[in-house]
């Protein structure tokens, strides 16, 4: 074996009095992809920050152990190195990107700055020469224009270009090694393929060392070479990629992989199934849809559109169609998906069954009553029946409102009896011990917190549950257990759920049927096995491409990915969106016949 | 005056574009009415009136009735307004009881002087408060930051007056540097001027450094701990760097804002300060005016400083956009 | 509330106290006449052991002067605070939960109202209406209002777009619940912390007010009255200013201090 880029040894990092890392070890060669991988509090982040020394910016400190890094032929100890040293490592040995491609640019200078300025400062070139180098450095990262692009400013890109443009000033010194913080977490899937391939074909090209750290089994398994995974502050196990997810050895290793679920693991199956976690005694059920299916809720001819404001008097200048011609239906205790990227109007839809927006034209029947047609008084009793979970699981609970009221409102609005009594039973339902009742919001977990949004919306014994992005907030395995309450709940209580997803993956394992959403659009709908089997349309099928598969042995980030950016849902005020027409392709699966 | 900032203000087709400019002057039009409104109200609620003011209470009923009819108070509120407003528009803006001058350039001449302290109070505040905000946010929770923000929070807390008399008893009486009173017109001596506007424009400056400091320091440090500065960190950039050309820029214009808003601050503050140092300025003006109970003169000069800060609001709002490539005007 | 007990939180909070109970007690404790009685012989003194911090031009002690005047003071700036509050506060949840024309009417008003300095738009009002001490308050109030207003509506804006609220929507709440439940409790903690620091305010604005002479009027005793009737005094006898100065000066560090701690205890956005 050749010596390694990195070897960190024994780190130790605390924040005030806590230890956010306590005893971690590991080393990078060069070349390699190393994926550091863990939940949410696992100090995954902390050891990158440390090895760039800037974890210190952020009122961290590295309290022991060593970070030798490989300097030509002498290695050195980061931990003792003085801040000019550091400095002249920093963009120019070690490259580093991060999460939030829209925050990682300097808003106030353009593209052009930003990539030179770290090359000025680490190599003797003229501004022209730096300029050129960054115009190759674009064309690198597959940006489209580059010569436009170095005097545009971040807010006039995407967030795919911007984490391009991150990444090229990552690339900008040819570092030997690349750290990549979460670098696609942010990113929708189409966008993160098209990163992981980017920074695939980089290493390859260049043979830097690539340390990723990022919470997603899934993107591991597609780029890792060799896998750390960490559980608070410590690493609880070390392997190659094969290794780890054909044999994990650790009991915690294990538990996460049994808590992501795979693209493809409900091929042939008829029905819904929870996930199997470890620990769990009893088999999980399928979730078989009755013999004759029952209609709840029929949207029809759904279209939502918002007003873009402008000047004085504030009048609408321009219209953002958000929901355009949505039709679909959800039988009584089963599951429909919407899926679709950030934007496609999945939300609004759900939204506006609910009038928590209001529809532009449409009609929505819930157990045969139009919901859009209803005054504000009838609606407030349909409310009864139609409940809804959000994504954020902070923000959907009132700080100040102790967790029995929030429970006991709804039932309270709708003169419902013995609500304390209710509020303990929801509480064993939901699998939370009685004494939280008491309690505020912030002394509960994101997982706790998401289960209390649960028995909130079954307070009423609602027959449809809108659930937004609803377990998208919570760490892999917290997300696994919510899932399997939500499918217990189904198959006990005979739900119905809207489930509105991004995620592939958790919409292929509790889903009876799916609609995927591209621009205000259904562009295909059909039983869960026909959509995600027999993929029909364009963009499901780049969709079905993109989505990364939590399997080693089912890499697909070969070459270079392109897929079509999304086009702008602002239009005029005068322009006339045709009608949704869609083509039959087997039993319940349409697909949208494409304009033009 | 809040102009709404971002995508919003944006032109769709190039119709649009036009109008928006149309938008914006109509806006600004119809705020100037507003103010004009109520600086009209405001000054109409008192039990006592002109023709009070000019009689004396105790004079003649008759009399006093005689020269209410002649001066038009007995009309409806809304003619009353009518007549000062068109007035207004026409440029006779009437004559001061107490002066017994044409108001026009009575306040023009004042305006002139006022605008000498005010623009100096500013340069001192922003000179002295930016620097010393960076410092403060760089060393967060240190004892730099300690210092700075408790100095900060000291000067906030005193009274523009009472720096003004601090300042006098020490510049004036004890070290006889500088003089405590008058004005002097910059065409005349400029070095007179400003050593006669020093004094005033230092008290002014002193409370506005201490709020724009600690301004600055917030909005320092939460720019400090975005992405794009570790970012900077990351590519390997000198601290230097990082924080003076990096994060300053992305300062400067929420500071600069908020510096424009003081304005509105700095046109109430010197009617105290040009009064203690018989600068006769706006303020001075304003202050007689309110002292005697001239009302034409009070309606006058209290619409000008509303609209003076009015329109200084939107400058800067405009000098935001120009510099700030996020905000783009049509 | 751990946080509160930082240094900064000790010495804004016992200011705070000590200055309150001044304003209460000092004029059960202290006989009117102490602050009254003219000692014609010792106009103008230095601080000695008969006076503490020396007398006024009419020889009457400044130190119990000063005391008697700090209710007046804080009553003043604390009704008027109250009265803003009061007329801001429902128009500011009005306007920032129901939004609409409602919103845009208001909001028009209420910035073309800022576009008057707060202290002219008082010494104006004050000045109109005949300067006493009711009328200070009245003018402090009003010129105030637009300011809480505006920061009000701000907030229950915010609190409205929440995942909470449109939570409780979904569950069938009705709008006055959902004030009284939701927006009220969360927008309080940033309301307390502008209340702090608009008290502070107002002492200063009722401060400059008397020493214009437009504000609190003779026999009222108040620390801006003091500075005034120093003015001309400033040569010989500096600490007539010097003592109603510092007990302005000490009072609002005190509330500003305050009032940063407990935006750090109360408002989440700051952490």
């Amino acid at each position: 074996m050749t010596k390694p880029i990195v070897e960190i040894v024994g780190l130790r990092v605390g924040f005030g009095g806590a230890a956010a890392v306590k005893d971690v070890s590991f080393s990078i060669q060069p070349g390699e992809t190393v994926c550091i991988v863990g939940e949410s509090g696992s100090g995954k982040s902390v050891t990158s920050l440390s090895l760039m020394r800037l974890v210190e910016f952020g009122g961290g400190e590295i309290l022991d152990g060593h970070l030798m890094f490989q300097r030509g032929d002498v290695t050195m100890d980061l931990v003792t190195a003085d801040a000019a040293t550091m400095q002249s490592i920093r963009g120019n040995e070690i490259g580093m990107i991060f999460q939030e491609p829209m925050t990682s640019l300097n808003p106030v200078f353009n593209i052009e700055r930003q990539l030179t300025d770290g090359l000025l400062m680490h190599e003797p070139l003229s501004r022209s020469k730096a300029r050129e180098r960054a115009l190759e450095l674009l064309r690198e990262v597959r940006i489209p224009e580059p010569e436009r692009r170095l005097k545009q400013y971040p807010h006039e890109l995407s967030g795919g270009m911007r984490q391009r443009v991150v990444i090229a000033i990552a690339m900008a010194c040819r570092p030997r090694l690349l750290i990549a913080d979460e670098p696609t977490t942010a990113l929708d899937v189409t966008i993160q393929a098209e990163i992981l391939a980017l920074l695939n074909r980089l290493k390859r090209e260049i043979g830097m060392a690539v340390m990723f750290i990022t919470h997603d089994m899934a993107v591991v398994a597609q780029i890792a070479d060799r896998v750390v995974v960490m559980y608070k502050g410590d690493v609880v196990e070390t392997g190659p990629v094969a290794e780890i997810f054909a044999a994990p050895k650790a009991e915690y290793t294990r538990a996460l992989l049994a808590a992501v679920p795979r693209l493809g693991d409900m091929a042939g199956q008829s029905a819904p199934e929870p996930l199997r976690l470890v620990g769990d005694t009893h088999d999980p059920k399928p979730l078989t849809p009755r013999a004759t299916p029952e209609p709840l809720l029929e949207v029809r001819n759904l279209t939502t559109r918002f007003p873009v404001k402008g000047g004085v008097f504030r009048r609408t200048v321009a219209q953002v169609h958000a929901v355009e011609d949505v039709s679909f239906t959800v039988n009584k205790g089963e599951t429909l998906s919407l899926v679709g990227e950030s934007g496609c109007g999945k939300s609004s839809c759900g939204r506006s069954i609910l009038r928590l927006v209001e529809a532009t034209s449409g009609t929505v029947h819930l157990g045969g009553q139009n919901v859009l047609a209803q005054t504000k008084h009838e609606l407030r009793g349909m409310r009864q029946h139609m409940q809804m979970i959000f994504q954020d699981p902070f923000a959907s609970l009132n700080p100040y409102m102790r967790l029995q009221a929030q429970l006991t409102e709804p039932m309270q609005n709708y003169g419902l009896d013995n609500r304390e009594e209710r509020a303990a039973q929801l509480f064993d339902r939901v699998g939370l011990p009685r004494d939280f009742l008491r309690r505020f919001p912030h002394e509960l977990s994101g997982g706790q917190r998401q289960r209390i949004a649960i028995a909130r919306a079954l307070a009423v014994s609602p027959g449809l549950i809108v659930a937004d992005e609803a377990v998208s907030a919570l760490d892999v395995s917290v997300q696994a257990q919510v899932l399997n309450l939500m499918m217990e709940l189904q198959a006990d209580l005979d739900i119905s759920y809207l489930f509105i997803s991004h995620d592939m993956a958790v919409v292929e394992r509790v889903s009876h049927h799916v609609a995927v959403m591209y621009l205000g659009r259904i562009v295909e709908i059909g039983p869960r096995a026909a959509v995600f089997e027999n993929p029909q349309h364009t963009y499901t099928k780049s969709l079905m491409q993109a989505v990364p598969i939590a399997d080693p042995n089912q890499r697909k980030l070969d070459g270079d990915l392109a897929f079509k950016p999304i086009p702008s849902p602002i239009h005029p005020l005068d322009y006339q969106p045709h009608q949704s027409v869609y083509e039959t392709v087997g039993l319940d699966h349409r697909v949208l016949v494409q304009a033009g | 005056m809040q102009l709404r900032r971002g995508g919003n203000s944006r032109c769709f087709t190039p119709g649009t574009c036009m109008t928006y400019i149309a938008n914006r002057l109509l806006s600004v039009a119809l705020t100037l009415l507003l103010i004009s409104v109520i600086t009209f109200m405001v000054t109409n609620i008192l039990p006592g009136d002109v023709a009070m003011v000019i009689m004396g209470t105790q004079s003649n009923p008759e009399a006093l009735a005689g020269l209410r009819e002649s001066l038009g108070l007995n009309d409806p509120l809304i003619v009353q307004y009518g007549r000062w407003i068109g007035g207004m528009l026409t440029g006779d803006w009437g004559n001061s009881l107490v002066f017994k001058e044409a108001i026009g350039p009575l306040i023009a001449n004042k305006v002139a002087a006022s605008a000498l302290i005010v623009v100096m109070s500013m340069t001192i505040a922003l000179a002295a408060a930016i620097p010393l905000g960076v410092w403060a946010a760089v060393h967060r929770d240190k004892w730099q930051d300690t210092t700075a923000s408790t100095t900060a929070l000291m000067g906030v807390s005193l009274p523009d007056f009472f720096w003004g008399i601090m300042l006098i008893l020490l510049f004036a009486r004890y070290l006889g540097w500088l003089p405590s009173s008058g004005f002097v017109h910059p065409a005349d001596d400029f070095i007179a001027a400003v050593r006669h506007a020093f004094l005033p424009s230092l008290a002014l400056g002193l409370g506005l450094m201490a709020h724009l400091t600690r301004m600055t320091r917030s909005t320092m440090s939460s720019i400090l701990s975005q992405e794009f500065i570790r970012v900077a960190r990351a590519k390997g950039l000198t601290e230097h760097t990082v924080i003076w050309r990096y994060a300053l820029a992305n300062a400067i214009g929420p500071v600069m804002t908020v510096a424009g808003l003081q304005v509105g601050y700095l046109f109430g503050s010197i009617i105290v300060i040009e009064s203690l140092f018989n600068f006769t300025g706006m303020g001075w003006l304003t202050y007689q005016a309110l002292l005697n109970r001239d009302i034409p003169l009070i309606q006058s000069t209290v619409f000008v400083i509303a609209a003076v800060v009015m329109i200084t609001n939107l400058v800067v709002d405009l000098l935001y956009a120009a510099i700030d490539p996020r905000i783009k005007l049509p | 509330m751990k946080e509160f007990f930082t240094g900064k939180g000790i010495v804004g909070g016992g200011i705070v106290l000590l200055v309150l109970a001044v304003a209460l007690l000092a004029p059960l404790l202290i006989p009117d006449t102490w602050a009254t009685q003219m000692d014609m012989r010792s106009r103008l003194a230095g601080p000695s052991t008969t006076y503490l911090m020396g007398t006024d031009q009419l020889g009457r002690d400044l130190m119990f002067r000063m005391l008697l005047g700090a209710q007046t003071s804080i009553m003043i700036a604390g009704t008027a605070v109250l009265m803003s509050l009061v007329i801001g506060l429902p128009l500011g949840v009005i306007s920032g939960y129901f939004g609409g024309w409602i919103d845009n009417v208001l909001m028009r008003l209420v910035d073309t109202l800022l576009a008057f300095p707060a202290l002219l738009l008082a010494l104006t009002i004050s000045a109109v209406l005949g300067p006493n001490l009711t009328n200070t308050i009245i003018a402090i109030g009003i010129a105030f209002t637009p300011y809480l207003a505006r920061i009000i509506r701000g907030e229950a804006l915010r609190v409205a777009q929440m995942p909470y609220v449109e939570a409780a929507r979904a569950v069938g709440t009705s709008d006055t619940w959902m004030i009284i439940r939701h927006i009220l409790p969360n927008i309080m903690p940033p309301i307390i912390v502008q209340a702090t620091i608009s008290l502070a305010f107002a002492i200063l604005a009722e401060a400059g007010l008397s020493f214009l002479g437009l504000g609190t009027q003779p026999p009222d005793a108040s620390w801006g009255l003091m500075i005034q009737a120093s003015r001309d005094y400033l040569d010989v006898a500096p600490w007539t200013a010097l003592v109603p100065g510092a007990a302005v000066a000490i009072t609002v560090l005190g509330l500003n201090m305050f009032g940063d701690v407990l935006r750090d205890v109360l408002d989440p956005r700051t952490k």
